[in-house]
């Protein structure tokens, strides 16, 4: 059967025509991939893909099984090809390799450049080329229109952390004309040297200390923009949006 | 000795209004009365409560060992406080939050004063606070993880630490109160407590019931603890280190302790906070340690000092 497929693929049919429903996502980052680049063949992906706060394929993934990360659970879907993230659930893929189930983890990209290379190779993964191809374009075109400089900005990440400077944030930032400033811990420093924009996401199903932070009186002179967490929780083509949103 | 602790806290609070992440001296008036009031405020607050508190506990059970966070008051307040927050409750309502951490606490404390009116307050007391706070640290691992919300884990980690930093002067307000009228009934109970130092049968012929001294403890350290907790995370050892320190200075009568432990729970905490906030200008830190982390650490070979005596 794998030789038959593996013959297939080399002729150029693509094999998702035939294997229908055989890829489980474990990972909302993969969720996203998956149902972007090949929905056909999705068997299950994680519960966080239906959440539109964090998701952007929620519509999508409300017509998939939603799995956690149980060995027992995907076993039973007989997937050909487990998607996952670097961190989390590392035994549950553990155990899955162990029985033969062919099990890839991504990482998440800190850059444009990063978004492209593991998107060709999830692409490929999945069959789905072309897909990848378009996506990427579409990225691409949406990324070159010049941005005016702005001035500074941080981004602040759930938890009042900085992103960093290496970090897809940053890289949003820049795009959009804006010169991303790492700021040291506590509101303190932040108020003392104040960016021209502070960006905050917005993860609107989910109270958190952070969001309870950022209503903090002390930051209401600063001026800021909302960006929707979805666009960068996972980077991905859709993160170009994040960057038109802050032009 | 409540003179000096007095003056040593006035000389903290100054300090404290001084110095933070923005640098030394007097800040820009956002940063004074927005960040640094608050954050002064609410250490101050947070400190008295546990200070007193432990002092009370140590009173009404005659045991060196009683503190909130030891016998799990501490950790029933964070578990409210958690319950509250994760689940949406303060983002609906923002008195909830507090609110909470007091329940928390309550039930906590009622469950141990309960077990004490009927085992003693000897070891098997601190062993039912241990239990307890087992518990509470078992139900808030299941309350994070059960929370509809992805973030919750982390978050907990962080928060678990404690920390006085960066809460909105509304926040501080909604802990504070709740935190001085527990310190004024717990202030309150000195005559009672003395008169319980002399042995529960002596109290009750001089007309204190034991029991009923214990109600009334456990209802001001859940209101001086609670909503402390629940806004300022775990910060433990405060309550057991002051009054034990406090002790050889004022001697062993438990009314004499009461004061000096709230002003003392105070500097402790404003100085251990003051301390955090140095901290990134003489090492090379990128972030101020949290203050649970200090004060644990500074609580823990005091523990052991204690043991060995």
């Amino acid at each position: 059967m794998k030789a038959l497929l593996l013959a297939l693929m080399a002729i150029g049919l693509p094999a998702a025509a035939l294997a229908a429903r055989d890829v489980v996502s474990l990972n909302l980052c993969t969720d996203e991939a998956l149902l972007t680049l090949a929905p056909h063949r999705a068997a299950a992906v994680s519960f966080l893909a239906r959440d539109p706060s964090l998701s952007v394929v929620a519509a999508a993934a409300r017509n998939v099984p939603a799995i956690r990360a149980d060995a027992e659970a995907v076993l039973a879907l007989h997937p050909r090809l487990v998607l996952a993230g670097h961190y989390g659930a590392q035994s549950v893929l553990v155990a899955l390799r162990r029985t033969g189930v062919r099990v890839l983890t991504f990482g998440e990209p800190r850059s444009f450049a990063g978004i492209r290379s593991q998107w060709q190779a999830i692409a490929r993964v999945l069959g789905a080329k072309a897909h990848g191809k378009a996506a990427i374009a579409a990225m691409d075109a949406q990324l070159a229109r010049p941005s005016a400089p702005r001035g500074t900005a941080t981004w602040l990440e759930p938890g009042l952390a900085d992103a960093g400077v290496d970090s897809i944030e940053a890289a949003v930032l820049r795009h959009a004309g804006y010169r991303p400033v790492v700021r040291s811990d506590g509101l303190e420093a932040l108020v003392a040297n104040p960016p021209r924009l502070l960006v905050v996401p917005a993860i609107p199903r989910f109270p958190s200390l952070a969001d309870a932070l950022l209503t903090h009186p002390a930051l209401a002179g600063i001026a800021r923009k909302t960006v929707p967490a979805r666009f960068v929780v996972c980077p991905g083509p859709w993160t170009a949006t994040a960057v038109h949103l802050l032009r | 000795m409540t003179r000096y602790l007095a003056l040593l806290l006035l000389v903290l609070c100054v300090a404290s209004l001084l110095a933070g992440g923005a640098g030394l001296g007097v800040p820009p008036s956002t940063i004074l009365w927005l960040l640094r009031l608050p954050r002064t405020v609410l250490a101050v607050a947070v400190g008295a409560g546990l200070g007193v508190s432990g002092a009370v506990l140590q009173g009404a059970l005659g045991n060196r060992l009683a503190d909130p966070g030891l016998l799990g008051i501490g950790g029933c307040a964070s578990l409210g406080g958690a319950v509250a927050f994760y689940w949406g409750l303060a983002a609906a309502a923002p008195l909830a939050l507090p609110l909470a951490g007091f329940l928390g606490a309550a039930l906590g404390g009622l469950a141990l004063f309960g077990f004490a009116a009927r085992a003693g307050t000897g070891l098997a007391f601190i062993l039912a606070g241990v239990a307890l706070a087992s518990v509470a640290s078992a139900l808030l691992a299941l309350a994070m993880a059960l929370a509809p919300n992805p973030f919750a884990l982390a978050e907990l980690g962080d928060w678990l630490m404690g920390s006085v930093a960066d809460k909105t002067p509304a926040t501080v307000l909604l802990a504070s109160v709740p935190i001085a009228v527990g310190c004024a009934m717990l202030l309150r109970l000195g005559t009672r407590l003395d008169a319980l130092a002399l042995g529960e049968t002596t109290a009750a012929s001089l007309g204190f019931d034991a029991a009923a001294t214990w109600r009334w403890a456990a209802a001001g350290v859940a209101l001086a603890v609670g909503a402390g907790a629940a806004t300022a995370g775990g910060i433990g050892f405060v309550g057991l280190i002051v009054p034990n320190l406090l002790r050889p200075a004022v001697g062993e009568r438990p009314a004499a302790l009461l004061w000096p432990s709230l002003l003392g729970g105070a500097c402790l905490l404003l100085a251990a906070d003051l301390l955090a906030r140095l901290a990134p200008m003489l090492l090379p830190l990128h972030a101020q340690p949290r203050l649970g982390v200090l004060t644990a650490l500074l609580g823990a070979p005091f523990l052991v000092i204690l043991a060995r005596r």
